[in-house]
């Protein structure tokens, strides 16, 4: 589903120019469970970028369902964020005013499609929130939150979705319930490409890719 | 979920920012409104009060003539005079229809304790010098009887046959005058010799107000009075009109520049306030790019967000100031060299709707730049914080 081929990325910081990834070749197939780890710095989240085109490699060819993606036009990129990508952050990233029910359906806001209630309702008792679909997310805790993100992610039915560091800022009872829910939706056939720093729930995934400055390591 | 409902929950989340923020705004559009308001009612009111006097021109002392003149229109007393001579050659002037000498003074009114605007006139010249008044009463056709304005006679419960003392005299009211909306309510209109006698002025006048036969004829008539009648000056009703509007526009345009500046520094204030939003929600933008919107939906929320807060701010600010139109029109009229009376602010709907655009066009200025910054976040550095 997502090919890297030779990708590379490099930026200037500074005075200094930094190779984030240096000839990044990967694949990961329709309906896997990856969880990408490495270090700080060594690329992690460059990399799921690119995939999730939201950066475009320095060098390389990117291709998902086999189409080159890594030279698109914004215009282009947008559309596939909208239509088959969708992502959950280490912060959350909830809008303080809305509800629950509005923040799951704001993707559908951008994508200028109508939300199905029922569908809506069915993806919030998945995350165990229906009841709580009227809260603000200062009524929520933190795992609630990140279950909210998830199914914010999850509302324009993504072929894949991306997931950064989402345990981060979780203990341990509450990441083990968001790695279950991902788990839940790999069951149900989505792609999932989880950045984490989390060696133990990273064992748990069908498959872990180890980044090391800004390579791949066999 | 839309656009809208976004751009409002944006708004409300700093509440005390967005309020002060339109309070600027509205601040202004009521100023705009209220000056603008103003200007169209000063000249409305003008050019009633002028048509009111029913002559065409005047014949002044020396001096400023338009200054004069309109002393003389508001009861203002001057402290020159014009020889009784002048009135006898201005009726010898082909084409004069009617020359009507007219004394303005204050009188004590020492049972009322107070000074009252005296006009003295020639009550045979009453209906043709006044044609737009409605009396109560009757014209008096001798010297002691008195025609008094309607807010005089509602203050001080004054009925027809009531007496008034000026001086060692007493005269009767003969009439009141039905509310005319303009200054004439406030004076004490008595037969000019009875006046004359008051001030001890017996041949003075303070003018003559002129009426023409034919009103195309004006400029020859006027012209054959200042060759015959050396001395005097004549100044027509339109150059007095001309003349109180050259006056009162200096402190239109500072008005204006005030209004114009106040709506300069809300926009700033505004621009500062979405901008300020903008830098504090750069991760959410982000967030917002990575689950699909284009920059052009960020650009859309932001403008969005501006344009609600100057259009709820333009309606508020109308709103103030046509509640509020008695406390600013007079608070403006002391900056005003003259002002007609009347009401002068009024709520014009058109005006109202242009003031919304204005303000409308201020968001739009304002908004422009922050949401073209949001378009430009760059959603990886924004999602990292």
């Amino acid at each position: 589903m997502i090919e890297l081929h030779g990708i590379q990325k490099n930026y200037v910081r500074g005075a200094e120019a930094v190779h984030a990834l240096r000839g990044v070749d990967l694949e990961i197939g329709k309906g896997e469970f990856v969880s990408v780890v490495g270090p700080s710095g060594s690329g992690k989240t460059t990399m799921l970028h690119i995939m999730g085109c939201l950066d475009q490699p320095s060098m390389g060819v990117m291709k998902i369902d086999g189409a080159a993606v890594d030279q698109l036009p914004e215009k282009e990129l947008v559309r596939i964020r909208r239509e088959k990508i969708g992502f959950v952050f280490q912060q959350f990233h909830l809008i303080p005013g809305l509800s629950v029910y509005e923040n799951v359906t704001l993707p559908l806001l951008f994508a200028r499609r109508e939300a199905d209630e029922e569908k809506i309702r069915r993806l919030l008792s998945l995350i165990g929130l229906d009841s709580r679909r009227r809260h603000h997310p200062n009524q929520l805790s933190g795992g609630e939150m990140q279950r909210v993100a998830v199914a914010r992610a999850m509302v324009n039915d993504p072929e894949v979705l991306f997931a950064d560091e989402p345990t981060g800022n979780l203990d341990t009872e509450n990441s083990d319930r968001i790695f279950d829910l991902l788990s839940a939706l790999h069951d149900r056939g989505l792609t999932i490409v989880m950045v984490t720093h989390n060696n133990e729930l990273a064992m748990r995934s069908q498959r872990i890719i180890r980044l090391q400055d800004g390579q791949v390591q066999n | 979920m839309d656009f809208i409902k976004l751009a409002v929950n944006n708004l409300l989340r700093h509440k005390i920012r967005s309020m002060l923020t339109l309070i600027g705004i509205a601040a202004s559009v009521a100023v705009l409104f209220s000056i603008v308001s103003f200007n169209r009612g000063f000249e409305q009111g003008l050019d009633n009060e002028l048509r009111k006097t029913g002559i065409h021109f005047m014949i002044v002392p020396a001096g400023c003539p338009h200054e004069v003149a309109s002393l003389v229109l508001h009861g203002a007393v001057t402290p020159k005079f014009i020889d009784i001579e002048t009135l006898d050659a201005a009726r010898k002037i082909s084409g004069v229809e009617l020359a009507s000498p007219m004394l303005v003074t204050q009188l004590a009114n020492r049972e009322m304790d107070r000074l009252d605007l005296v006009h003295g006139m020639d009550m045979a010249h009453v209906s043709a010098l006044k044609p737009g008044w409605q009396l109560k009463g009757a014209v008096p056709e001798d010297d002691d009887g008195l025609i008094i304005g309607a807010e005089i006679a509602g203050h001080d419960n004054i009925q027809i046959g009531d007496t008034i003392r000026y001086g060692s005299r007493s005269f009767r009211v003969a009439a009141i005058i039905a509310n005319t909306g303009s200054q004439e309510d406030a004076f004490v209109y008595m037969p000019i010799r009875a006046l004359q006698e008051i001030v001890e002025k017996r041949d003075g006048l303070t003018a003559i107000g002129v009426k023409v036969a034919a009103p195309d004829r004006l400029d020859q008539v006027t012209e054959a009075l200042a060759m015959q009648v050396p001395g005097i000056q004549i100044v027509t009703m339109n150059e007095v009109m001309r003349s109180l509007g050259t006056l009162a526009n200096s402190a239109k345009v500072l008005g204006m520049s005030i209004a114009v500046i106040a709506m300069l520094i809300s926009a700033v204030g505004v621009m500062n306030s979405i901008l300020m939003a903008v830098f504090e929600r750069t991760p959410e933008i982000g967030m917002m790019r990575a689950i699909g919107a284009s920059k052009l939906d960020i650009f859309r929320i932001i403008m969005k967000e501006t344009l609600l807060l100057t259009t709820c701010a333009g309606v508020a600010g109308i709103f103030v100031s046509s509640v509020a139109a008695g406390i600013i029109e007079g608070f403006v009229r002391n900056f005003m060299p003259y002002v007609p009376s009347g009401k002068m602010i009024h709520f014009e709907p058109l005006l109202a709707l242009a003031c919304i655009a204005f303000s409308l066009t201020v968001g739009l200025l304002a908004g422009g730049y922050p949401a073209w910054k949001a378009s430009k976040i760059n959603p990886i550095e924004a999602i990292k914080g």
